[in-house]
């Protein structure tokens, strides 16, 4: 098959660059090996939450200081009028599929975590934080953390304890409930063995919301804001969140949890529905294994399934992700990227690879490698020579940390609409 | 200050120690177990968990191997549960000297084991995944034993007995009066305070760190530690024990251990000081890998899960410091010959397949010294959850409606006691673990009743975060259940999910390349990305 | 002891992400989902093979745990495995006859009248359900009077015209259900200036993989692609087949689940759209006439799993006129022989639900698919007619 665009890598960066594409025009395909790292991820979208482990609150004037200390970094090339207008790229492609992300004016908010820690963050859907909750946050007077029987995944005792140390909540009443609800029992599996998809799929019945509505209205009496894992439902989203909030009188709001994360997989639907609205191709379950080219110009790649076909297009988009989807594969003492084989950015030896604790204040090393590339995201292939027509996109990139740094969708939000805006201009130059 | 009386101070909660608990429990003695850390943490808990037939010292130490072969068949009943009778095979490479196959053969028949000769062909069908170029193959009643498991239903057995066991408490000193001993002065790690136990005799059964132990009452005992590691395989790759046959060296044994396989053992001197910081390097990490795919070339395909090294206690007999006279063997001391101190026994040496017949050596010289005149009886009464022979099959039927993959992996960790776990509750068969299939009911039985005050103990009890995940989901599920079901409040379980996180990480770092390496970023996406459990510390301050 | 030679589920790190799109854990308790049926208790039962759990024969074998795995995991490999391997197997009649199909095909032909009507009435139906556990909402397909390879006996003498030739795998359900499809194929092929060779193939396997009777379809396998081969005119020739579940098998479930070694065939396989849109791009492209229709597009669990769901999408948007909604991925539910089996039967139904919801909300023409079984599924459940891409190509083709 031939097209204009092959985006390697199914993400929430391959989608954004894939939309992108699409809409000025391109004949698009998305390859995509397995599902993204949105399902596990906390559905909100950081852009820079952290520097020298200390909070960020205003990222946009932040980003100058953190490209300053690393030249290198994505953002560094992405260019902070780039990055804004991206992100709000982002957001409206979302609004199309009704999945609408609340920001602060250009400052973070804060997120609940299950652990009940507080991480900044600079988009969040509506039913994890927005106005309402912004405007009342300080002076919430009761707080109540919801559970229900038989989801193993969530603690509300746990992050009661610790939500409840924070100086915001410091005049604030914070209990754990939990609630039992068997009449919906025999609608799923072991009752003792959810997960958050099960539950999330009861509550795409309206009837159940309704008594679900009804059991947290008697749990959570007089609270200012009601907590509850993020259970919301997988596609009438909006839908179940108001109707809980008007027959409970009460503010209820989603956390994620353990995967799977139905709120990054929210995100993960309306991208994929909008790119193919759009009229792209998605393949999905496939993976490139290799890649044909003449003069440092890429003319195909090849897949698992079809290792005999080219599939063929003018540019391409590399947004595999890191170790994690397979972007990067690690050996007993080497590592290399398995399509293009480009040239990456680690250290050869092994135990420079990880700190020495899990939980160690300067994360881990193996986070920050990833593929080296010019100022237009286009990466050097072994003979350090720039490949003309392939752009990177995403956790690929080295030179970033995106758990230390707060800012890994950010940064795949980022470099994809870079990455896809080269491509486009240089397009149409050639029409 | 909180105090004790007893009649017997055991230190040490590894194999041996709980084994003295036990034996003197029996023989209606009056005792008390105080160990630092948790029951079978030290070297018991580090070591292949091979049940020996004794042939890997019949060539070299005939009087071990009588031991280990007469041990192994009294295992094989009193502790079923702890132990799979898997059979083990010695077999010859081509790079081996082919002679040691008889020598092996015929030193084997002398200490009474049953070793047989096997065609290649016998050996490959028996053990599929073995190296097809092998030259020639023995048949031994090896098995594997779970030092965890057999360590635990010794205490289990003594506290039901009446048995008092202390754990996560250390031993400052010996208190002696004039000649003779009169107790041990204590600290609780968890209460954080201090006490005092007080009895005529002492037992040290603290292995290698027994050299510390006699110390604080001024003896001199010089140990001299060699370190072993090991290699975990993330799945069996064997189901029978391969054994090198060759004089047994570095990475010649591969152990099929529960649901994963484990290479082993280097063999590295270390300086004492450095027994509580023990680092698996990454030389020995290749030899182990390198020489282990010789025995089975798939070796180099699986996902290595984690590494790990143990120390064995060596000890200098007659006291003098050049380490000339290091025995292997078993070392009971009574320190009132040694060095006239009176009620002060040390316990030393053996390897994990004796340590009921060490118990009973130490149990009867305590016997002697108290004028107890019974008899030793651990080699007949079997341990709690090896009460009964019951397969799995009779099992399965009998909890019909539980999976068959969560009865009888419960009944494989627990035998009999299968029926304290298991109920037709719904909630209580919900898996936690799905790796290694532990469910809520079996995290509430450890909490309730078999000494858990951590995590990392829990892991030791139901195997809970030991399968491939390291326990990326289970681990906050586990967490949170601490505090259902234990005194713990709700920042001791997330500061015990922290530490548990910082144990699995240890073994990890090693071997963090491949699957290990995505499953480590995934996990640490989990708990930092998703949690921010690392922030936990710093919102405190 | 087990030989270990599938080791994909030791690269399953727990996401647990096939479990959001496994379709049968999503409407039944009875089943614990890919993650534990597949590489969770696979490590289980290579320690003791007592330990399975049964629950896993729920599978459908639909696959869409695989695409979903980032980590390669053939998960419903190991599951299909599993059920034949740690198992006893219990010789069903019912079984055996639905995993027959050309055993079945071949009485049916003969009698199709008979069969036919006999199939379709309600005291029948109300027996096959009562004797053979075969459900009543069930209805088989009708056998045709005429078999595809009977009608391809005239149609072979003008094949040699063509310079080139191409191998087709036609499959039991076009020899004696629907050799329709097999003539439109025949006319697709032939309008591209392909010449058709058929060879003695035997069912691929997959309903007797679906029954367990794993011998049998390694024998067919073997089969198969010693006459696949043979037939070859050349080494890049290709072998092509309109049927995703056949396409599959050979591609597929010969290597990773009968452990055949299909190299000699494995690059000359080529699903139907795939090979058509190929000569398209290169400018084969006959003569189309508009088809002025709206059409609902459903893509097979089985042809996701190839990768070739694009390729059929592609070469449906190339036909002029034609309005092509694509509908969401869901799975049909009925899994070749697994919806035709009264202990599955309702869980079938459930998972296909959403599949009929969204047909009706997209009010097309008619629905278009590449597979047999998903026709019947629909057929059964909505009131639309089913169409597979390359008839409506073969309409279009003047």
């Amino acid at each position: 098959m031939k097209f204009d665009c092959i985006i390697i890598g199914g993400g929430i960066s391959g989608l954004t660059a894939g939309i992108r594409c699409v809409k000025e025009g391109l004949h698009t395909a998305i390859i995509s090996s397995g599902m993204s790292a949105l399902h596990f991820s906390s559905g909100s979208i950081d852009v820079l939450g952290y520097i020298n482990n200390k909070v960020v609150y205003k990222p946009f004037e932040a980003l100058d200081t953190l490209t300053g200390t690393i030249a290198q970094h994505p953002y560094a090339k992405c260019g902070k009028a780039l990055i804004v207008e991206a992100l709000q790229f982002f957001k409206q492609e979302c609004e199309t599929q009704n999945v609408y992300l609340f920001d602060n004016e250009n400052l973070n908010h804060f997120h609940v975590t299950a652990l009940g820690t507080l991480k900044p963050t600079y988009f969040s859907q509506r039913s994890v934080f927005n106005e309402d909750v912004y405007n009342r946050f300080k002076s919430m007077k009761k707080i109540v953390i919801v559970n229900f029987e038989g989801y193993r995944d969530f603690h509300p005792q746990l992050a009661a304890a610790q939500l409840s140390k924070h100086a915001l909540f410091a005049n604030c009443e914070i209990i754990a409930k939990s609630i039992d609800m068997p009449q919906l029992q025999d609608l799923t599996r072991h009752p003792h063995e959810y997960r958050s998809i099960d539950i999330a799929r009861i509550f795409e019945n309206e009837e159940n919301v309704y008594r679900i509505a009804d059991a947290i209205r008697l749990a959570a009496e007089g609270a200012d804001f009601v907590v509850i894992p993020a259970f919301m439902g997988i596609h009438n989203f909006n839908q179940i969140h108001n109707i809980l909030q008007s027959r409970t009188r009460l503010l209820i709001y989603e956390i994620p949890t353990l995967p799977p994360s139905i709120l990054g997989l929210r995100i993960d639907n309306a991208l994929k529905s909008r790119f193919a609205q759009l009229g792209g191709v998605y393949i999905a379950g496939d993976k490139v294994v290799r890649a044909e080219s003449s003069n440092d110009v890429v003319q195909a790649v090849y897949t698992a399934n079809h290792p005999e076909n080219p599939l063929e297009a003018k540019f391409y988009i590399l947004s595999t992700g890191s170790f994690f989807s397979g972007g990067m594969i690690s050996e007993f003492n080497n590592m290399y990227e398995p399509v293009f084989k480009l040239k990456l950015h680690y250290e050869p030896e092994r135990n420079k690879w990880y700190s020495p604790q899990f939980f160690y204040s300067n994360s881990h090393p193996f986070l920050e490698y990833g593929v080296v590339t010019d100022e237009n995201l286009r990466p050097y292939d072994s003979k350090n020579n720039i490949i003309q027509n392939v752009y990177c996109s995403g956790a690929i990139l080295a030179h970033y940390n995106p758990i230390r740094e707060g800012c890994g969708s950010g940064v795949a939000i980022s470099t994809a609409y870079k990455a896809a805006n080269q491509i486009i201009s240089l397009y149409k130059l050639m029409r | 200050m909180r105090t004790i009386e007893t009649e017997v101070i055991v230190i040490g909660g590894g194999a041996t120690g709980c084994g003295v608990l036990r034996d003197c429990t029996l023989r209606g003695i009056k005792a008390v177990l105080i160990e630092k850390n948790d029951i079978a943490s030290g070297t018991t808990g580090r070591n292949h968990g091979l049940l020996h037939s004794g042939a890997r010292y019949a060539v070299k130490d005939l009087e071990s191997a009588t031991e280990c072969i007469n041990e192994n068949r009294i295992l094989k009943k009193i502790a079923w549960h702890c132990i799979e009778p898997t059979g083990g095979l010695f077999v010859t490479l081509p790079e081996d000297d082919p002679t040691y196959h008889n020598r092996l053969l015929e030193s084997c028949k002398f200490a009474g084991i049953d070793a047989k000769e096997i065609s290649v062909k016998k050996a490959l069908a028996t053990e599929p995944n073995l190296n097809p170029n092998i030259l020639s193959a023995i048949w031994v009643p090896d098995g594997t034993i779970d030092p965890f498991r057999l360590a635990s239903a010794n205490i289990l057995d003594s506290v039901e007995r009446g048995a008092t066991v202390l754990t996560h408490t250390e031993v400052e000193r010996i208190m002696l009066k004039q000649n003779q001993v009169a107790g041990v002065q204590c600290y609780d790690k968890v209460a954080k305070e201090y006490f005092e136990v007080y009895a005529p005799i002492i037992v040290n059964a603290s292995g290698v760190w027994g050299q510390h132990i006699c110390q604080t009452a001024g003896i001199e005992l010089k140990m001299f530690p060699s370190k072993g590691s090991m290699v975990i395989i993330d799945y069996r790759i064997n189901n029978v024990v391969v054994n090198r046959c060759r004089v047994p060296s570095d990475g010649d044994i591969i152990v099929p251990g529960d649901t994963v396989s484990l290479i082993g053992t280097t063999s590295r001197k270390i300086s004492y000081d450095k027994i509580d910081e023990l680092v698996v390097d990454d030389d020995e990490i290749e030899v182990l890998l390198a020489d282990g795919e010789k025995l089975i070339p798939n070796v180099s395909k699986a996902r290595v899960l984690r590494a790990y090294c143990g120390v064995r206690p060596l000890v200098a007999v007659s006291g003098e410091m050049d380490g000339r006279e290091i025995s292997r063997g078993v070392v009971l001391i009574d320190h009132k010959e040694r060095d006239n101190v009176q009620g002060l026994i040390t316990i030393a040496g053996g390897k994990l397949m004796t340590y009921r017949l060490m118990a009973e050596m130490t149990t009867d010289l305590v016997a002697k010294k108290l004028g107890n005149t019974s008899r030793c009886l651990t080699h007949k009464i079997p341990l709690p959850g090896s009460e009964k022979r019951v397969g799995y099959t009779k099992k399965i039927k009998y909890f019909s409606g539980i999976p068959n993959s969560v009865v009888g992996s419960t009944h494989y960790r627990h035998g009999e006691r299968v029926h304290n776990i298991l109920s037709l509750q719904k909630r209580n068969y919900g898996l936690i673990c799905e790796c290694e299939m532990v469910t809520l009911g079996e995290v509430e039985y450890a909490i309730k009743n078999l000494k858990v005050k951590d995590l990392v103990d829990l892991r030791r009890r139901t195997r809970i975060g030991m399968g491939p995940c390291q326990g990326e989901l289970c681990a906050y599920r586990a967490a949170g259940l601490f505090t259902e079901f234990g005194e713990f409040t709700p920042d001791t379980s997330t500061k015990l999910l922290k530490d548990f996180l910082e144990e699995r990480f240890k073994g990890m770092k090693p071997v963090l390349w491949g699957d290990g390496l995505r499953e480590f970023e995934f996990t640490y996406w989990i708990y930092q990305g998703l949690f921010g459990l690392g922030l936990v510390e710093e919102e405190e301050k | 002891m087990i030989k270990l030679e599938n080791i994909s589920f030791d690269h399953c790190i727990k996401c647990t992400v096939c479990t959001i799109y496994c379709p049968v854990a999503r409407v039944t308790h009875l089943y614990p989902g890919p993650k534990q049926s597949g590489p969770d208790t696979e490590r289980l039962r290579i320690k003791n093979p007592q330990l399975l759990d049964i629950s896993l024969k729920y599978c459908s074998n639909c696959k869409r745990c695989e695409i979903a795995c980032p980590s390669d995991v053939k998960i419903a490999d190991i599951i299909q495995t599993a059920k034949w391997r740690y198992s006893k197997k219990e010789f069903r009649i019912r079984d055996f006859l639905l995993s027959r199909t050309d055993l079945m095909g071949t009485f049916g032909t003969i009698f199709s009248p008979i069969v036919n009507f006999f199939t379709h009435l309600g005291i029948v139906k109300y027996f096959l359900d009562l004797v053979f556990q075969i459900p009543k909402g069930r209805t088989f397909p009708n056998y045709a009077s005429m078999t595809f390879r009977k009608w391809f006996k005239e149609a072979r003498k003008y094949q040699n015209k063509y310079l080139e030739k191409v191998v087709y795998f036609h499959g039991c359900y076009v020899n004696y259900n629907y050799p329709q499809l097999g003539k439109d194929v025949v006319k697709v092929l032939n309008a591209l200036g392909k010449g058709v060779i058929i060879t003695k193939e035997k069912c691929c396997g997959v309903p007797l993989i679906a029954n367990g009777y794993i011998k049998k379809a390694q024998s067919h396998g073997r089969h198969n692609i010693r006459v696949l081969s043979r037939a070859l005119p050349h080494e890049q020739a290709r072998i092509v087949s309109a049927s995703s579940s056949c396409s599959l098998a050979l591609k597929h479930e010969y290597p990773n689940l009968l452990e055949l070694d299909n190299t000699p065939i494995a690059n000359n396989i080529a699903y139907i759209t795939q090979y058509v849109l190929e000569e398209f791009e290169k400018g084969n492209i006959p003569n189309l006439k508009p088809l002025k229709y709206t059409v609902a597009y459903h893509s097979p669990c089985h042809l996701e799993r190839m990768g070739n769901v694009a390729f059929t999408i592609e070469l449906l948007r190339k036909i002029p006129g034609l309005t092509v909604k694509i509908l969401h991925s869901e799975c049909c539910g009925i899994s070749g022989t697994y919806g035709f089996k009264n202990e599955y039967y309702a869980i079938s139904q459930a998972v296909g639900s959403e599949l009929f919801k969204i047909i009706e909300e997209a009010s097309p023409d008619f629905v278009v698919t590449d597979c047999e079984t998903c026709k019947w599924q629909i057929e059964m459940n909505t009131k639309y007619t089913v169409v597979h891409p390359i008839s409506l190509l073969a309409e279009a083709i003047e």
